[in-house]
């Protein structure tokens, strides 16, 4: 079992650590496909480890230590793999999902000038996340967390030589390196208090309840960071800067999810921190709705899909916040799932248009490309959560656990679940009509060419394949009212909270309210964007507020960059310039000056010096004299 | 006690000190200096005698001697100094030998 584990988180390693001992020694095809290989084999790792923890009985988790890895007095910190219910199914879905997407770059990246770069990094970034979600203590959490922020760094700024890249790539890490400090900070808590980070059953209780707020508040900000929430969100859409498959991996299967799995992993700090816990609620609920009012009106294909993302990741919070970890972990799975597949099929189009990405001059591409049609519809239905397709299980039981605290805050959490539902059907049927029906626009004429007769090469029409088959029936493995195996392996690791455990009938009335809710988006987005009945409504002001997202980046732009940097200009001019910059040259000038005066003494005639001396001793004579 | 009082001797002792400070200061010939310096020294040496002899303390005379020392080795170093500038041909007045003026 932990072989398993040891296998899964270091596969990927090997895979980073061969391609770049190897270099330019070994063609490009051949990294693409050690790192395909890696993360193949970190997959059947995890199916190892997932395997043997099903044979035990009870499966309660079993921790792995390598060795001591940092001790300092009562403190220590093993390099130590935690396996149990909760980061198995991580581990399966970190490395299958990214295994898949791996896969896929073969194709995309297929041509690229520095692909075996991109393959180091590719592989690196799936070690990291694995690292972070089987890491055995927080402080390994933290290092993986780390290094998730470090490779998402280099691959959303892999095409270095554009400088939007560059800038997105400085965003994503600098909003993430704030979310770090502030775990940072909870972790120092955490030890000041209890002397351990390790996930041994029961960690930080009896804290004092000052200090458990603050931890959770803490890990709560790292989360957020991580998972893209309001109000560090900034740096996700900005992040598809970087190359499709990255996209897909950082919003499926690593990366943005990670959040959810701390706040499942950490649920007993949280649930010591009930405010805070339900502050994470409220984040995810905000998230899902600004989120997916913001998607409404982008128009590069990434972004829209970057958005669902946000708002997804919003409902995971909400779960995870509410106290349905398992309800939250289950739209993780399903919503990896599915958002790969959307980036993959959106990737397909892409390519196929040489680069094209924005979405008014698509009108029509499903004529030309019927398979990554269909695909995409497949993920499209999913993510509105329309049954049997997997968005639909998992969506559901997040809404149904809001109606289950029955309280009034339960009650608005359901009733942004039911909009954001409505909001996810209209901004991702947008984006379908737009796209892919009716007859292919000049622009898609023009530009749309195939690959080799098919529509693109089978590495990438496999993994999309796969993910459409899983997209449709992954959610099949629980159906909450009926039969739930997913919360019942969780169990042990992640129970849900009693408050947010549903009863059938709310389950059966939030299900219908969100199918629903899901259809009347994509009757309006048919109405508006395909039968042109209705028109947009014309709301300058409010069209304005959501194409700049908020204003989000305005404010954090007047808020922080604009007072930093008129600081340190004035620090430059009132300080720097007269006061550093002069001091060098004063300090030599004065120098020079003295030197010149001292010399003078230096006459080199014997009989000054001899004089010197003696009037000095003589001075010494007297002073004795008078101070006797 | 035989002889005249103590401070006698350290009158002689001082100024035979001032004298050869007097000569280090104004004369120009090395050697000369180097005679002066050896008066500075034996007055030294006289004032440390004449003191240990009225304190009844037997340390001035170890000073004293370990005063000679230094002196005989000074001597050495200085006339070895007087002898290198010689064979160099340089002149042997202090004045003209000022090299290190800053």
């Amino acid at each position: 079992m932990t072989g398993g584990a040891w296998l899964c988180l270091l596969a990927p390693l090997g895979g980073t650590s061969l391609i770049t001992l190897c270099g330019t020694r070994i063609p490009r095809v051949a990294a693409a496909w050690i790192a395909t290989t890696s993360v193949f084999v970190a997959f059947g790792g995890a199916v190892w480890a997932f395997v043997s923890l099903r044979s035990q009985n009870g499966h309660r988790g079993e921790f792995t230590t390598a060795w001591t890895w940092l001790e300092s007095g009562n403190f220590h910190a093993g390099l130590q793999l935690f396996v149990d219910p909760l980061s198995t199914v991580m581990m399966l879905i970190v490395s299958g999902v990214g295994g898949l997407i791996v896969l896929y770059s073969i194709g995309y990246m297929d041509g690229d000038d520095e692909e075996r770069r991109y393959f180091a990094y590719i592989s690196f970034f799936v070690f990291s996340m694995l690292l972070l979600v089987e890491g055995g203590n927080l402080l390994l959490l933290l290092a993986g967390w780390g290094l998730v922020g470090l490779s998402s760094y280099l691959l959303i700024g892999f095409w270095h030589e554009r400088p939007s890249a560059v800038e997105a790539a400085k965003k994503a890490f600098v909003m993430n390196a704030f979310g770090d400090a502030t775990m940072a900070l909870a972790f120092f808590i955490l030890i000041a208090h209890t002397h351990s980070l390790s996930f041994v059953s029961g960690f930080g209780v009896g804290l004092s309840p000052t200090a458990v707020n603050l931890v959770a508040l803490g890990l709560l900000g790292g989360a957020a960071a991580k998972s893209a929430q309001i109000p560090l969100q900034t740096w996700l859409p900005d992040a598809m800067e970087g190359p499709t498959p990255v996209s897909a991996l950082i919003h499926a299967a690593t990366m943005v999810t990670a959040g959810v799995y701390l706040i499942a992993r950490t649920h007993f700090i949280f649930e010591q921190a009930r405010t805070v816990e339900l502050i994470a609620a409220g984040t995810g609920a905000l998230t899902l709705l600004v989120a997916g009012l913001i998607a409404l009106v982008q128009v590069d294909i990434k972004r829209v899909i970057a958005y669902s993302t946000m708002s997804q990741i919003g409902y995971m919070f909400l779960g995870a916040g509410v106290g349905a970890y398992s309800s939250g972990m289950f739209h993780l799975m399903t919503h990896a799932f599915f958002k790969a597949l959307l980036f993959m099929t959106a990737g397909l189009a892409i390519h196929a248009l040489a680069g094209e990405q924005d979405i008014r001059n698509m009108r029509g591409l499903g004529r030309l490309m019927p398979f990554t049609k269909w695909c995409f519809l497949a993920g499209a239905l999913a993510l509105v959560g329309i049954p049997p397709f997997s968005g639909f299980f998992s969506k559901d039981s997040i809404v149904a656990s809001t109606a289950a605290l029955g309280t009034w805050y339960g009650w608005i959490f359901w009733v942004c679940g039911i909009a954001g539902a409505f909001l996810t059907g209209l901004y991702t049927f947008r984006l379908w009509f737009l796209v892919f029906p009716g007859e292919p626009s000049p622009f898609v004429r023009e530009h749309h060419h195939k690959h080799h007769g098919r529509e693109g090469a089978w590495t990438m029409l496999v993994p999309v394949g796969v993910l459409a088959v899983l997209a449709t029936v992954g959610g099949w493995l629980q159906w909450s009212p009926q039969w739930h195996p997913f919360s019942d392996w969780l169990e042990p690791a992640a129970r849900t909270l009693a408050v947010a455990a549903p009863t059938n009938t709310q389950e059966y009335y939030t299900s219908v309210a969100t199918v629903l809710a899901g259809l009347a988006g994509i009757a309006v987005a048919w109405a508006i964007y395909s039968e042109r009945k209705l028109a947009i409504p014309a709301a300058p002001f409010w069209r304005r507020t959501l194409e700049h997202k908020f204003w989000f980046d305005e404010l954090y732009d007047a808020v922080f960059y604009k007072p930093t940097a008129a600081f340190a200009a004035a620090l430059r001019r009132e300080f720097e310039e007269p006061v550093v910059l002069q001091t060098g040259p004063d300090l030599g000038r004065t120098t020079l000056e003295t030197g010149g005066f001292v010399r003078r003494i230096q006459t080199g005639l014997l009989r000054t010096y001899v004089l010197f001396l003696a009037a000095g001793a003589a001075g010494v004579v007297l002073a004795f004299l008078i101070a006797k | 006690m035989l002889g005249p009082d103590v401070a006698w001797y350290v009158a002689v002792a001082a100024v035979l000190f001032g004298i050869g400070a007097l000569g280090v200061l104004i004369r120009r010939n090395t050697l000369v200096v180097l005679l002066s310096l050896e008066l500075m020294l034996n007055a030294g040496n006289l004032a440390l005698i004449a003191l240990s002899r009225h304190w009844h303390n037997g340390s001035g005379q170890i000073f004293a001697l370990a005063v000679m020392a230094v002196a005989a080795s000074e001597v050495c170093v200085g006339l070895g100094l007087v002898v290198a500038l010689n064979r160099r041909r340089l002149s042997l007045d202090v004045d003209t030998l000022s090299e290190l003026r800053g």
